[in-house]
């Protein structure tokens, strides 16, 4: 701790074991206790206390308190948590008995605030963050604290509950872990006394009627599964698997969640890996006896499973395709299709009842098509997914949500009336028959795949939020299959596609609604970006109307769409057939004109648009021109990025600002490459003649683009982002301009080194520069202002851009975060607080 | 017993981010999505842990929805919805969800610049999310699912700010948001029917309070600026870039109009532009005076304020300038109060709340001396006023919405526990229901009696409308009939087609009862007197002596036989049907508080 903040601590705690002061608001207390957190990693907590004496007094003054506030009772109670962490700090304060009367029964246990439930979550935190040692364990044997966290677990606050069941978890398994000196004897376990109370209330609670104490037990025992691989945890499983098999024989619907988290926790256990282990049993039984839901979840968890019995696969997996077996066959004649499961060996019943009601039909398939999804992105898969039937009835039941699917059954129709118009179902289908091209090919996709897809993109019932998954799902399938070798056709297929996808996709630009415009913009954007290399895709959308559609939303009245839009044309102008294709128009004397460049029209939106996204997103296209090599950029870069560094110069959106950075930061590593001056590590050793040559080549491009006046004015901009990235900019530049010889030949001995200076000296340097508009000689700058390349490369040798750069890396509130601004907001804040009560906005 | 739980993760007794969750038969409903300013980290967002416990956000969550554009109340919605990966439906009102995005991404450019947070959502996350929102209009149900549906009314406080009543079958919650109970400058004031939930969630800011004046407020807030301008100073009105902004430009375009002064008044560059756009596309959302006004000339089309630049926070002489972010804690606001803090002729104006950390909270703390960076002191010699504009209702304003809406039972949020406390005494008082104001992550449970809906046969709602009975929705009717409970639909008909329908044979069931007279004469002479006696009392009722000695009031039969043992009492049997239960009841206890003595 610092003097200042150890001169301001003392004050501070009084104002805060005062009960008549009020503190503003908890956000103070919650930054103090970060504070202590921080300071008791790096210092002794011990020494902290016996420097600060005001600490421990605070505690015993809110303890001496009649009446303190429910927050500062609380504070201390987890203050006092995080300095007894440490040992010697506890047995500090137990001395001065002030442990018993914070966690113990004398304390706040029996007071009327104990109904407060921030002072119970604080007691809970403060235990918590106390439990790091034998001590403390010892303690809270001692005191009866575990009985009141036992109670704790039921508490009606969901914060304080959840918050005792984790403190359980950590006791039991750092008592135990730190009382392991041997190996646990597995028939004759000797528990630490702590885990003696605890398992047999676990036991207990296990076997009570209460449902929310079950639930609380399960939960635990999760978490200790789910953060403890030790052996002793195959000791607990033994000794309490006989409640959980009862509770899952006789209480399979109540206790089914906790259940399913509880056996995917163990499951996960290298300590339970092994296929005797009675998890199994337990899982299998859970697979056939828990309803659809839970055991769905389940299923996906069981499959995810690198080390799991193959029975227990089979069945999870049978389990998890049920429901889509299910949809298959109620759109399909028997004998018709297969289906995913053997008949035999399913009974659909549940699932059926299931899918022909409302309120379920829409979860359950939801559900199973997430966990599905899941399944699809996995790397590893240790069983064989049917991926055709199963993508087969996924079509079905995007077909059913159009209307498109012929109901073979009653099942059928009942299904098909609820799936109709589910936007939800919808998605979640959609999601997973984009994972499927992971795994499919072009055969598939240009079956029942490019029609159901098409169907979804066209359909003017298609919601804004489906449209987009559709879209997303059909990018999916056509990257994929654009980096599958090719044979002609495919391509004479896709082709086709590809016409029916443009003309749906010229009609969704047109959509009154911006959510569609710019999903639609979005597509094409990223559709452009993967598959611009394939001749055949070019040509037909080149004849198409989108290229036109699109340029049209530059100036559409949304400026998300607009900048989406420009993002669009930036990867549209790529494809060269388009530039020569730019439309005329014809003006008034019906003499034609040619439209403007994308270049110039992206140029004057970057000058003219008053919304800060469409500007950034022309910045973003430039820095890609740039870096890809555009045509139109090659032709004069200079002058191209001279002009967009002028106009992004006086821009207000500081974002906008660093896209020019960005842009500034290509144009010069690409020139310095040009001319030779990149760093390779691989490039043979240059004569200093020729490195001068270089050098001064690089430094009049530089000069002519006014790079550098960019550069140094975004230095000094306000806003901390423009500056941090000048500021990386220019290290870079002056470690390849400025190193030691060339700083030698550049300087006439009475300029050389001269001393650092800061912002102040580069402002008022830029400001001579701008008012003078004759260039001067080297050296005379100083006095007279002006600029040329030498001059540049004085500032740039002369700015001290290392201090510069530590400082712009802090954040900018750093003061107003400091501890010292805290302790004095809350001196200061006392008083006023009637003044200024609780407002908002 | 079907029951509504509610469990706040924010703004359960307290004013910070508010975040409800509310489990109505079955369905789960997200009420606002908001941050919390005070915390740069994870704790600015509610813990949605609580959610994720309950298996996938989407499956568990039927939907979301954002009463108005403040950040505690929609802050964390792109953190929810692309971070945690909430992929349901959103609901906001049309104007929410135009200006939503826009102070969204002001704070993010803020959060980035200023702290450099990377671990933040993007602009991209903050667009994503609102291709999302489904926009509702007011007064419009909308149908979330087959079961769940909600409908917006007008909460004033800001622009777009609505409450939203969130109905499943019969059971119903209303959730105010902020809202405000008087009319302002631009806007009307809160308004709800008569819907009678079953509970109200309702903010509590101003929970104790009876405001004052808000002509008051508005006079101070002239005369300070007009005094300061006057002697040659300059005014710093530090604001978020849009709602009470609007309100304050308005006040001093007025103002300025009227005393025909010259100082300069200037909004952040491309702010007013936006405000204007908005305002006048949802120009139905302001109040009645500003509609009527807006043909002949657009209120937010200010004579007086221009667009600012940041050179003219350099030029000499008076000015006022309007300037972003609120709190002072970057950006334009925090660089112009910088230039201007050193000198005692100026004067900053906060009109809303600020949290630690933020040069703002020092100022309004009484702090002179700020540390700048690189161990620089600026000194503060500037006046600092706090005037609180915002818009919530007052405990006056409270008390008016829960006699509009008659709700079964109240909730607060939104407030502070002392507050609350006070208030929820005065409103079980005062309206005998229930109130609850549970803190954060407590879960407050209500039952409520279940309502079944019955469809009703043509041929019964036929008889009884033929009865002179028109149907009126709003006025519950008592209807007799069959109801036949099949195929898990529940049907009332007339006794006759619900026969017919299960092929039945009609019995009819008599109850008779016994009652004992002491009367010596013989029967006749007896039943005579029992018959004068109904004739007397029963004056609209038919009452008959019947040739075989019976007595008929309506259809109820009066019979009298002798009693064997003792020839000096008779009783008498007395029979109805069930559709005469209550005319039946009346005359056994009538009879049997026996005859008037005869005068002879």
């Amino acid at each position: 701790m610092d003097r200042e903040c150890a001169q301001l601590l003392p004050p501070v705690c009084a104002v805060l074991g005062d009960s008549r002061q009020l503190v503003a608001d908890d956000t103070f207390l919650e930054k103090f206790l970060d504070w202590f957190k921080t300071l008791t990693e790096t210092e002794s907590s011990l020494h902290l206390l016996q420097e600060n004496p005001c600490l421990t007094e605070l505690i015993t003054c809110v303890l001496k308190l009649k009446d303190p506030s429910s927050s500062t009772l609380s504070f201390i109670l987890r203050l006092t948590g995080i300095f007894t962490a440490s040992e010697s700090c506890f047995q500090y304060l137990q001395q001065r008995e002030l442990l018993n009367s914070l966690f113990g029964e004398e304390g706040p246990l029996s007071s009327a605030l104990w109904e407060e439930a921030s002072v119970r979550s604080g007691w809970v935190q403060g235990v918590h963050t106390m439990t790091q040692h034998q001590s403390a364990i010892h303690f809270l044997c001692n005191c009866g604290a575990i009985d009141v966290i036992f109670t704790l677990q039921g508490d009606p606050s969901l914060f304080v509950a959840s918050a005792a069941n984790r403190l359980l978890v950590h006791i039991l398994t750092f008592s135990l872990q730190s009382f392991q000196t041997k190996p646990v004897n597995i028939k004759d376990c000797d528990w630490p006394i702590c885990a003696q109370k605890l398992i047999p209330h676990l036991e207990e609670s296990l076997k009570s009627s209460s449902a929310s104490r079950i639930k609380q037990s399960l939960k635990l025992l999760t978490s200790v599964f789910g953060c403890c691989h030790d052996l002793w945890t195959e000791v607990l499983w033994s000794q309490l698997s006989e409640p959980i098999t009862y509770l899952l024989e006789n209480e399979p619907f109540n206790a089914g969640n906790s259940l399913v988290d509880l056996f995917l926790s163990m499951a996960r256990s290298p300590v339970f890996s092994c296929p005797e282990c009675s998890l199994w049993k337990s899982a299998s039984y859970a697979l056939e006896h828990l309803n659809p839901a839970q055991a769905g979840c389940l299923s996906a968890g069981i499959l995810k499973l690198q080390e799991c019995p193959q029975a227990v696969r089979m069945q999870a997996l049978s389990v998890l395709l049920q429901p889509m077996d299910c949809v298959l066959k109620a759109a399909s004649q028997p004998l018709e299709y297969p289906g995913l499961l053997n008949n035999s060996l399913s009974d659909s019943a549940t699932i059926e009842t299931l899918l022909s009601c409302r309120s379920s039909c829409a979860s359950l398939l939801c559900q199973t098509l997430a966990h599905l999804e899941e399944l699809l992105y996995l790397t590893y898969m240790p069983v064989n997914l049917p991926h055709i039937p199963l993508l087969k009835s996924v079509v079905t039941v995007l077909q059913f949500g159009t209307g498109l699917a012929t109901p073979a059954s009653s099942l059928g129709s009942k299904i098909s009336r609820i799936l109709i118009g589910c936007f939800r179902v919808q998605r979640s289908a959609l999601d997973i028959l984009g994972a499927f091209s992971h795994w499919e090919s072009h055969s598939v996709f240009m079956g029942s795949v490019s029609d159901i897809l098409l169907a979804y993109l066209k359909s003017p019932d298609t919601s804004p939020t489906v449209l987009k998954k559709s879209f997303q799902a059909t990018l999916k399938w056509l990257v994929r299959l654009s980096e599958a070798p090719s044979s002609r056709d495919y391509w004479l297929q896709t082709e086709q596609f590809f016409r029916d996808l443009f003309l749906v996709l010229q009609k969704r630009l047109c959509s009154h609604c911006w959510e569609i415009r710019d999903s639609a913009l979005e597509f094409l954007t990223l559709l452009v970006k993967h598959l611009r290399e394939k001749e055949e895709f070019r040509q037909v959308l080149v004849s198409s109307e989108v290229p036109k559609f699109t340029e049209d939303l530059l100036e559409d009245p949304e400026s998300y769409v607009r900048a989406s839009a420009v993002l669009a044309m930036g990867q549209l102008s790529f494809l060269t057939h388009l530039n020569s294709k730019i439309p005329s128009t014809e003006n008034g004397n019906g003499k034609e004109v040619k439209k403007k460049s994308i270049v110039a029209q992206l140029q004057e939106i970057l000058v003219t648009d008053s919304e800060g996204f469409p500007r950034r997103a022309v910045i973003s296209v430039f820095i890609d021109w740039l870096r890809d090599g555009h045509t139109d950029v090659l032709k004069d870069t200079e002058q191209f990025v001279s002009s967009v560094l002028q106009v992004v110069n006086c821009d207000l959106d500081w974002e906008v600002k660093a896209g020019g950075l960005e842009l500034a930061e290509v144009f010069s590593a690409k020139t310095l490459g040009r001319v030779g001056l990149a760093g390779c590590p691989y490039v043979s050793v240059v004569s200093a003649a020729t490195r001068s040559t270089q050098l001064n080549e690089s430094l009049q491009i530089f000069y002519r683009v006014k790079l550098f006046e960019f550069l140094f004015g975004a230095l000094c901009d306000c806003d901390r982002p423009v500056a941090q990235k000048a500021c990386s900019i220019l290290i870079a530049l002056k470690a390849e301009l400025c190193d030691e010889n060339s700083l030698k030949e550049g300087l006439s001995a009475e300029h050389s080194f001269p001393e650092a200076h800061g912002i102040a000296w580069l402002e008022k340097t830029l400001r001579r520069w701008s008012s003078c508009a004759e260039p001067c000689p080297i050296g005379i700058a100083n006095e007279a202002g002006s600029q040329n390349p030498n001059d540049i490369l004085l500032v740039l040798r002369t700015i001290d851009l290392e201090g510069l750069n530590k400082s712009l890396n802090r954040s900018s509130d750093h003061i107003e975060n400091s501890p010292q601004s805290l302790l004095q907001d809350i001196l200061a804040t006392v008083g006023t607080l009637e003044e200024n009560e609780a407002d908002c906005y | 017993m079907p029951e509504i739980k509610v469990t706040p993760l924010g703004a359960g007794q307290d004013v910070g981010r508010s975040c409800i969750l509310v489990s109505i038969a079955g369905k789960n409903v997200m009420l606002d999505c908001g941050m919390h300013m005070g915390y740069n980290d994870d704790r600015r967002f509610p813990d949605f842990s609580y959610i994720t416990q309950n298996g996938r956000l989407t499956d568990f969550l039927d939907c979301v929805i954002i009463s108005h554009f403040h950040l505690d109340h929609c802050g964390a919605l792109p953190y929810f919805s692309e971070m945690v990966g909430y992929d349901g439906p959103i609901y906001m009102t049309h104007p929410t969800k135009a200006i939503c995005p826009i102070l969204l991404e002001d704070y993010r450019k803020i959060t980035v610049d200023k702290k450099g947070e990377t671990n933040f959502f993007t602009s991209q996350m903050i667009k994503d999310c609102m291709k999302k929102v489904v926009a509702v209009h007011l007064h419009q149900t909308v149908q979330v699912d087959d079961e769940l549906e909600i409908k917006a009314y007008y909460a004033g406080h800001v622009l777009g700010a609505a409450m939203f009543q969130i109905r499943v079958g019969s059971e119903s919650v209303v959730y105010t948001g902020d809202y405000n109970m008087t009319p302002d400058r631009h806007l009307g004031a809160a308004w709800i029917d008569k819907c009678r939930p079953d509970l109200l969630i309702s903010e509590s800011t101003y929970a104790t309070t009876i405001r004052d004046s808000k002509r008051c407020r508005e006079r101070d807030f002239l005369k300070k600026v007009h005094e300061t301008v006057e002697r040659g100073g300059k005014v710093l009105i530090p604001v978020f870039a849009l709602g009470r902004a609007q309100e304050l430009c308005i006040l001093l375009e007025t103002f300025w109009e009227r005393m025909n002064l010259k100082a300069p008044i200037y909004f952040s560059m491309g702010l007013t532009e936006k405000a204007n756009h908005y305002y006048k596309l949802f120009i139905t959302w302001t109040n009645q005076k500003i509609r009527k006004t807006f043909v002949q000339r657009n209120m937010f089309e200010f004579k007086h304020i221009k667009a600012f630049d940041r050179a003219f926070a350099d030029n000499p002489g008076p000015m006022v300038v309007f300037a972003t972010p609120g709190m002072l804690h970057a950006g334009q606001s925090l660089q112009i109060f910088r230039k201007w803090a050193g000198n005692e002729k100026n004067m900053v104006i906060m009109p809303g709340y600020c949290v630690q950390g933020t040069v703002g909270h020092k100022i309004l703390s009484g702090q002179r001396k700020l540390e700048m960076e690189g161990r620089q002191i600026l000194e503060v010699k500037m006046q600092v006023e706090y005037m609180s504009f915002s818009a919530h209702a007052d405990a006056k304003g409270i008390m008016q919405l829960i006699r509009q809406a008659e709700p079964r039972s109240v909730l607060l949020v939104h407030g502070e526990a002392k507050k609350m406390e006070f208030l929820k005494q005065k409103i079980e008082q005062e309206f005998h229901v229930n109130c609850y104001m549970p803190a954060n992550g407590e879960t407050t449970t209500l039952f409520t009696s279940p309502n079944i809906p019955v469809d009703i046969s043509l041929g019964l709602l036929k008889r009884e409308t033929a009865i002179g009975l028109v149907p009126d929705s709003k006025k519950p009717k008592l209807m007799h009939g069959t109801l036949i409970m099949k195929d898990n639909s529940f049907r009332l008909v007339s006794p006759e087609q619900a026969l017919k329908e299960l092929g039945l044979g009609e019995h009819q069931l008599r109850f008779t009862c016994r009652v004992h007279i002491q009367d010596p004469r013989k029967e006749h002479e007896m039943v005579l007197r029992v018959y004068n006696h109904l004739k007397g009392i029963l004056k609209d009722y038919s009452v008959q002596h019947l040739p075989d000695g019976s007595i008929m009031v309506e259809s109820i039969l009066i019979q009298a036989t002798a009693q064997s043992e003792d020839q000096g009492t008779k009783v008498l049997l007395v029979s109805w049907t069930y559709q005469d239960e209550e005319l039946g009841s009346y005359l056994t206890s009538l009879l049997k508080k026996g005859l008037p003595p005869t005068t002879t």
